[in-house]
């Protein structure tokens, strides 16, 4: 694929300095249109056949962007255009009264970091807005169900917290408070199962770790808890910092007073039940999606290996295999694994390396020779050095070696080797089992962002591990547990051609 | 952004040389504390717990697994890690659209420079996605190099004899002035450039004697 075509954004300026600032650095990475008018940014909007990345406003007070009725219709209208405002310098009180109308995702102001904006808006361009990115890794949200929501806040200085609280649970009973006199205490109570914290405000200056630096990790850790930002100092950066980085939802100027705040958590309540559900939709329609298309993976594959495999072995093998993959747990799925099954013809591309890689480990097996006198040399195999050293030879090889070469893949991928086998010979058996299960981080029928020789290579050391198995007599015990394989190989010898 | 809080790093990278040539350079660092490095996918994954990274600077092609399967997991496991995956080509905007939906916060290519790998660190380290270098049109070297055409001719002197290992005690014998004139010519340059230490300086004037010749 070439060239990323420049994605769009809208400039509104207003004054010509801005317009010429504003082109001269980024120009070349974005296809910019101008205008001094809000009329004309909207007419544009609406012909256009999709909506720009960002809408950028530059060169004006902040308090002309609180009451822009450009910014207001666009935050309705256009609700994935990142709003972004460029002055030339901001003001708390009015950064705080942007953010409560909620009309900007982001400021910046002077003197400008191009990089950074230049990189917030090609995320924007890139991903759909705020929870993209975020949904996968979170653990399931509690179910609340018949309990109160909880606000947490997080001040060092627990008196003032206490009285709040005690005045706030006077005035309502729609949700309950907790308090934390420190960042790392706050996130011991998000840890807490049980606690359905839908909002947290936090004083920035703390011992030990920020308020700032508690809403970022947050942000990802927590991304439906509602963050608000309190300070009794009036820092701007970090202000902005929060706004940019922290994606919070209110500035809150201490001191604190009940009656201001009352409104203030109904209201973020709100919000957090709102992306609540917006992330539990989002979950429960990509799972759905995958289902799906893990099951055509696994049709396709079925198709594909089985005439590969049937002059070597039953199609029991094959599907013993299968289960066995299949039983291997995986991450949940998540939007960026749809689109890359479905925008980089990953599903295709996993049928056909995976093909491949089988057809070329099968086209190194020698003749097959029957059972018997190809015994006596499994058992020296494993006795012997690693495999990866004879592999170097080139082809054929017997289905012992490719056995033991299958069988060193799989441990190198799981951070062991040859050593941490343990072989168990009876009269006329060989046990052979690595002595920690495997690790299967991902496999052929888990959600995949990317396709991998790593990943196609243990996948193949896996399938050839059955089918060298089951040419050689023996038989394959494998049982998943979580993301790990316990492996165990059974195979036949004949009294007295080992040692 | 705190000062005082270091930028907590693991690296894990499969090759020893690439690995310490980029450790080397990172940790000249002052602000970066290196908390763990690792050859292959499952060490890292064994680790993380142990040594709470703040950010995973990892190679995409890994020799056990694929870096972006063990930072996936990693992210699973530490949802507040901030993920620079280091990429052996540049990377189109559709796979960067499914990285950053991945969770990963920045890609590097290897074609790119170890400074723009160090600036990405500091971007992403409370957590943020940086894709300010990515297919930037701008090459960073003409930056340099016209902080160099604007250096005084003293200036471009110094540099040329710094760059050749000149010792500043013989370069102030051959241009007439004092050590102390000499090493504030030297701090001048460096500044004016952005360069830290004289290898950045030899490998610029090695790269672009050509073009940087007045």
């Amino acid at each position: 694929m070439g060239h990323f075509h420049s994605p769009a954004v809208l400039l509104r300026y207003h004054s010509e300095e801005a317009k010429q600032t504003f082109e001269a650095l980024f120009a070349q990475d974005f296809s910019i249109h101008a205008f001094s008018s809000d009329e004309a940014v909207l007419e544009h909007i609406a012909a256009a056949e999709a909506p720009p990345a960002a809408l950028v406003i530059a060169g004006c007070e902040t308090s002309t962007a609180i009451n822009s009725t450009l910014l207001v219709q666009a935050r309705t209208q256009y609700p994935t255009v990142l709003r972004v405002l460029i002055t030339e310098r901001v003001i708390l009180s009015e950064l705080v009264a942007l953010l409560d109308t909620q009309v900007i995702d982001r400021c910046f102001e002077q003197p400008l970091d191009p990089d950074l904006i230049r990189s917030h808006l090609l995320t924007a361009a890139l991903t759909s807005p705020e929870l993209s990115g975020q949904t996968e890794h979170q653990p399931s949200l509690p179910n609340t169900e018949g309990q109160r929501p909880v606000v947490l806040i997080v001040d060092d200085e627990p008196a003032a917290t206490k009285y709040l609280i005690r005045q706030l649970e006077h005035l309502q009973d729609e949700f309950s408070l907790l308090s934390a006199d420190t960042a790392e205490a706050a996130l011991e109570h998000l840890r807490t199962p049980g606690a359905p914290i839908a909002v947290v405000m936090t004083d920035q200056r703390m011992p030990g770790m920020q308020g700032k630096e508690l809403l970022d990790e947050l942000r990802q850790s927590h991304p439906a808890v509602v963050r608000i930002l309190t300070s009794a100092w009036g820092e701007v950066d970090v202000a902005l910092n929060a706004v940019n980085e922290g994606r919070i939802f209110r500035y809150q100027k201490k001191p604190w007073q009940a009656q201001t705040l009352l409104p203030l958590f109904r209201e973020a309540i709100a919000r957090h039940r709102e992306l609540a559900s917006a992330l539990d939709n989002t979950r429960c329609e990509t799972r759905k999606r995958f289902a799906e298309l893990r099951l055509q993976r696994h049709g396709r594959l079925v198709d594909h290996l089985r005439p590969i495999l049937s002059a070597q072995v039953p199609d029991t093998t094959l599907n013993a295999f299968l289960d066995t993959v299949a039983s291997i747990d995986h991450l949940p799925a998540a939007k960026a694994h749809l689109r890359a099954s479905q925008d980089m013809h990953l599903e295709q591309e996993l049928v056909r390396r995976f093909c491949d890689h089988v057809r070329q480990e099968l086209s190194r097996l020698e003749n097959i020779v029957p059972a018997g006198p190809g015994q006596s040399r499994m058992t020296s195999l494993f006795s012997g050095t690693t495999p990866q050293e004879r592999a170097t030879s080139s082809p054929p090889c017997s289905p012992a070696e490719l056995l033991g070469q299958a069988l060193n893949t799989l441990l190198v991928s799981s951070g062991l080797d040859w050593s941490h086998l343990v072989l168990t010979e009876s009269r006329d058996q060989l046990h052979v089992a690595p002595e920690q299960p495997l690790r299967i981080y991902s496999h052929l029928l888990a959600p995949l962002t990317r396709l991998s020789d790593p990943l196609l290579e243990q996948q193949a050391a896996l399938l050839m591990l059955f089918v060298t198995t089951s040419l050689l007599g023996g038989d394959v015990s494998a049982e998943a547990d979580g993301q790990c394989l316990h492996l165990a190989i059974t195979l036949p010898v004949l009294p007295g051609s080992g040692n | 952004m705190n000062p005082q809080r270091r930028l907590r790093l693991f690296a894990t990278v499969s090759h020893r040389l690439f690995r310490d040539g980029l450790l080397f350079q990172i940790l000249h660092n002052e602000d970066i504390e290196l908390v763990g490095e690792s050859e292959t996918g499952v060490e890292t994954l064994q680790r993380l717990a142990a040594v709470r990274p703040g950010v995973l600077l990892i190679e995409e092609n890994l020799k056990d697994n694929d870096g972006l399967t063990i930072a996936e997991n990693a992210l699973s496991l530490h949802p507040a890690l901030s993920v620079l995956l280091i990429s052996d080509t540049p990377v189109n905007s559709s796979r960067m659209a499914i990285y950053l939906e991945s969770g990963i916060k920045a890609v590097v290519s290897k074609q790119q420079s170890i400074q723009e790998l160090i600036k990405t660190l500091f971007y992403i380290r409370s957590g943020q996605v940086y894709l300010g270098n990515w297919q930037s049109t701008r090459d960073r070297a003409d930056d340099a190099l016209t902080a160099y055409q604007a250096l005084s001719g003293r200036e471009r002197e110094v540099a040329r004899l710094m760059s050749q290992r000149v010792a500043v005690r013989d370069i102030a014998e051959e241009l007439g002035v004092s050590c102390k004139t000499v090493h504030s010519y030297k701090d001048r340059i460096f500044v004016k450039l952005g360069f830290e230490r004289l290898p950045e300086l030899i490998l610029f004037m090695q790269r672009h004697h050509q073009r940087a010749l007045p």
